[in-house]
């Protein structure tokens, strides 16, 4: 397949997977900012502005945050950013995507232009979003071959997802808010009930080890590499062109949380930094391999 | 759920009228119209949305409660249980007022438990007459000798709580064997925290999000005492009990398998559960079934829904019933009167919440002086839950007194009256989106693991919701309101959160690595590519 066919789908995974991440984290990171006050509201804002490279300035209200980080189909670090960049890259592979996954994305990114982040009640209106972006995933995985195109797809979701946990836990919602911040993140990361089965208390270290090691449960970091390992050895199967230092990169990180030397009692955060980082790598390997293989031309005049 | 009994401020229709009771205790407004102090922000943050703006949550809270299938279950149909959008107060001086009641309360009433399934030294006494326990219809001898293994039989509680014309707080009715509700209390929380967040603004709400917690707790500490690593189980009727939205809350908070009594079996005395692994022993079973129906052997014989076999299992100390079998004799309304002189006789003080005045009918005197009044008076079946054959005097039919009185003086044990006592009110949102008083009682939830008893700050504020209803549960047109306990008057600094939680990871954490994006297309290109057809003049 074309490489700048391939390049959009890695991007619509990424994207895509960016948005919903950061809506479910946005709107439970605000209800905890309402429900819990036991931390300055420019102190919590500031806390999830700077996971997600954001600039902190000005924003000291929850409503001030939900506008920040919803924010301009210009800034893809944002909400709106992520689905209109996730749409621009469906558009240029239309005639290959089904309509409904373009619909669905479609209507998010009205959803959002008719102004989420000015309603009265975020956490009402970010559901829609929410909702909209759940449809496109539900699409992909119900109609779309298992073909190049896909597995370009799920890399891109499954890196990006690596790197959402990543800043998920990097707010260390368990520092601010002892006693509602843990169960905040695991909300953040869909992952409340999934944690609650297994029995252990909900603390911060705990949560902390479960959403990066966990072998069970789909957005757990390791299972992220578990699954972008998967995806690279299906473009192998494919036959596409040499892949074996990004299968280097991603088996190396899904072996590295599976086997993790870590005692109970240690901390996860180096496995964090690593794994983000590992992912990071994974992403230009990809771009080097398949997208822009000989660099750029530049015409000289 | 037990029936709250709300009065209505007289003023039309004759019975009504012959009744006299002073203006009710508003719980938001002062008697001028003016907030009280602390609720000067709310008023305000609601008035500035407006009718429509109100009339607008309140259709994104029923689509909230709708999706989340926060439900209660009437007849046939499943229905949200409607939520008020105006969060009820409680001030930290309140507060403390009523947990210390509270917990005294429930020391008092774990004694009685305690000593009338033991040696039975009250009764010995006189201080609550025997016949009147031994009459009771919860009054279980199967729990007789059966000694909970951490002397825990009340785990959880929900003692209801009214406030009177003067602002006090009373003891309405309390509630020691399934008090349900604590799940909309979370609910409640979160749905208003979704839907009108503005309201949060000015206010330091004490979070009402660790009961779970403290309720596995209580569990686990409530097990036998051989067992390292209890295995707790919820016990639910099923899915067709009303409460079947609570009891999978709880189970699915707790992270504890939620059981109906086909799945659990006894062997050996102990209760084990069926598993795809096999059967698994279970050490804590957390109940929401009534008494009457647990173990067939030794209760209820036709009971389908419970466990052959688990009292004797309880008996032998393989397994703990939370909460214990029999507790119902201790909150049964003809009981009720005498608790007063069980905390004075049991713990040597002086009740901290007064009860409202209650009638013993079995008295002959109190019972000729209540049938002389017998129009200005509420009348309830001592021994049933729901409120089932409540008769409120002053709006009774005079059939209905009359059978009323009948049954009194056929079998006065089951009949007990209490004087008309009007409730506080608090604005609530009506259906054009203006606010109007409703009256609303409180349910504080309590959880005893044995070394210490937690009040849930906050609790489930019961709302009457209809105009001129005088009768209210959650199955006769019953809201609730959001309860707010308010936070100690400091605020902690929080600025170095690393010191107060005394972890070694540093706060802030380092700053986030920069985005990856896509790579943007050159201006040139999207220029050069939209001028690709040929396109209008206008162009």
């Amino acid at each position: 397949m074309l490489s700048r066919i391939a390049e959009s789908y890695f991007w619509l995974g990424r994207y895509v997977e960016r948005a919903e991440a950061t809506v479910r984290l946005l709107s439970e990171h605000h209800q905890l900012l309402i429900e819990d006050q036991s931390v300055p509201d420019g102190l919590g804002c500031a806390a999830l502005l700077e996971s997600l490279s954001m600039p902190t300035i000005d924003v000291q209200t929850p409503r001030a945050l939900v506008r920040a980080v919803v924010g301009s189909e210009l800034d893809p670090s944002t909400i709106a950013g992520a689905v209109s960049a996730a749409r621009a890259n469906a558009r240029a592979i239309r005639e290959s995507l089904s309509q409904d996954t373009f619909e669905a994305l479609n209507s998010a990114h009205l959803a959002l232009s008719r102004g989420v982040a000015f309603a009265a009640s975020p956490g009402v209106a970010l559901h829609g979003v929410l909702e909209r972006l759940l449809v496109v995933n539900g699409v992909i995985d119900w109609v779309m071959p298992r073909d190049e195109a896909y597995h370009f797809l799920v890399l891109g979701r499954e890196l990006e997802r690596i790197d959402m946990v990543g800043r998920i836990l990097a707010i260390r919602h368990d520092l601010l808010w002892p006693s509602s911040g843990p169960a905040a993140a695991l909300r953040a990361a869909g992952a409340l009930s999934a944690y609650l089965r297994t029995g252990h208390p909900i603390t911060g270290a705990e949560v902390r080890r479960f959403l990066v090691l966990d072998p069970a449960f789909p957005r757990s970091m390791r299972c992220c590499a578990a699954d972008a390992e998967e995806a690279v050895r299906g473009l192998q199967r494919q036959g596409v062109s040499d892949s074996s230092l990004l299968l280097r990169e991603v088996g190396m990180l899904r072996s590295e949380l599976e086997y993790a030397r870590l005692s109970p009692a240690d901390d996860v955060s180096a496995f964090i930094d690593e794994s983000r980082e590992a992912a990071r790598r994974a992403a230009d390997e990809a771009t080097r391999s398949f997208f822009r293989q000989h660099g750029t031309i530049v015409w000289s005049h | 759920m037990p029936l709250v009994t709300l009065v209505q401020n007289p003023g039309k229709g004759a019975t009504v009228t012959a009744v006299p009771t002073m203006a009710p205790f508003d719980e938001m407004l002062l008697p001028d119209g003016r907030p009280r102090p602390d609720h000067g922000a709310i008023v305000e943050t609601l008035s500035g949305l407006g009718p429509s703006g109100l009339v607008e949550r309140a259709r994104q809270r029923d689509a909230y409660l709708d999706r989340h299938g926060i439900t209660f279950t009437l007849g046939e149909r499943e229905r949200p249980l409607p939520m008020d959008l105006v969060p009820r107060l409680i001030t930290a001086h309140e507060w403390r007022h009523i947990e210390s009641g509270v917990v005294q309360r429930l020391h008092a009433l774990e004694a009685f438990l305690s000593d009338i399934y033991n040696d039975g030294e009250i009764l010995r006494e006189g201080l609550v007459p025997r016949s009147l326990v031994t009459t009771s219809t919860h009054f279980h001898r199967q729990a007789w000798g059966l000694i909970p293994p951490n002397g825990v039989r009340i785990h959880v509680s929900g003692i209801d709580l009214i406030r009177d014309e003067q602002g006090a707080f009373r003891v309405l009715e309390d509630n020691l064997r399934n008090p349900s509700g604590v799940s909309y209390v979370l609910e409640n929380r979160r749905t208003l925290a979704h839907v009108l967040p503005e309201v949060f603004a000015h206010h330091r709400v004490r979070p009402v999000n660790e009961y779970p917690e403290r309720l596995l707790a209580a569990l686990r500490s409530a097990a036998p005492l051989d067992v390292a690593d209890p295995t707790v189980v919820v016990l639910t009727p099923g899915v067709h009990n009303s409460a079947h939205y609570e009891h999978a809350f709880l189970a699915r908070h707790m992270g504890v398998e939620l059981v109906e009594g086909r799945d659990l079996y006894c062997r050996d005395n102990t209760v084990w559960m069926r598993t795809t692994s096999g059967p698994e022993p279970v050490h804590v079973i957390y109940r929401r079934i009534d008494d009457d129906f647990l173990d067939p052997v030794h209760l209820r014989p036709d009971s389908v829904l419970g466990v052959p076999g688990i009292i004797n299992s309880a008996r032998a100390g393989r397994v703990t019933i939370a909460n214990a079998i029999g507790n119902g004799v201790a909150d049964d309304k003809a009981v009720y009167p005498y608790v007063p002189a069980m905390i004075e006789y049991s713990l040597g003080e002086q009740p901290i919440l007064p009860n409202v005045d209650t009638y013993d009918l079995s008295d002959p005197d109190e019972r000729a002086w209540v049938l002389e009044r017998l129009e200005r008076m509420v009348v309830k079946p001592s021994d049933a839950s729901g409120g089932y054959g409540l008769v409120m005097g002053p709006s009774a039919t005079d059939e209905q007194l009359a059978k009323a009185r009948r049954d009194i003086l056929e079998n006065p044990r089951d009949w007990i009256a209490q004087p008309v006592v009007t409730f506080s009110t608090c604005p609530t949102i009506v259906e054009d989106g203006s606010m109007a008083p409703r009256h609303v009682d409180l349910r504080p939830f309590a959880v005893n693991d044995g070394s210490s008893v937690f009040v849930l700050p906050g609790g489930l504020s019961r709302v009457a919701l209809p105009e001129g209803s005088l009768v209210v549960n959650s199955s006769q047109g019953g809201g609730s309101k959001d309860t707010w306990v308010l936070g100690e008057a400091h605020v902690p600094d929080v600025e170095t959160p690393v010191e107060a939680t005394g972890s070694s990871v540093p706060w802030p954490p380092p700053p986030a690595p920069e985005r990856v994006n896509a790579p943007d297309m050159h201006d040139d290109r999207i220029i050069q590519q939209e001028r690709q057809q040929q396109q209008g003049p206008s162009c």
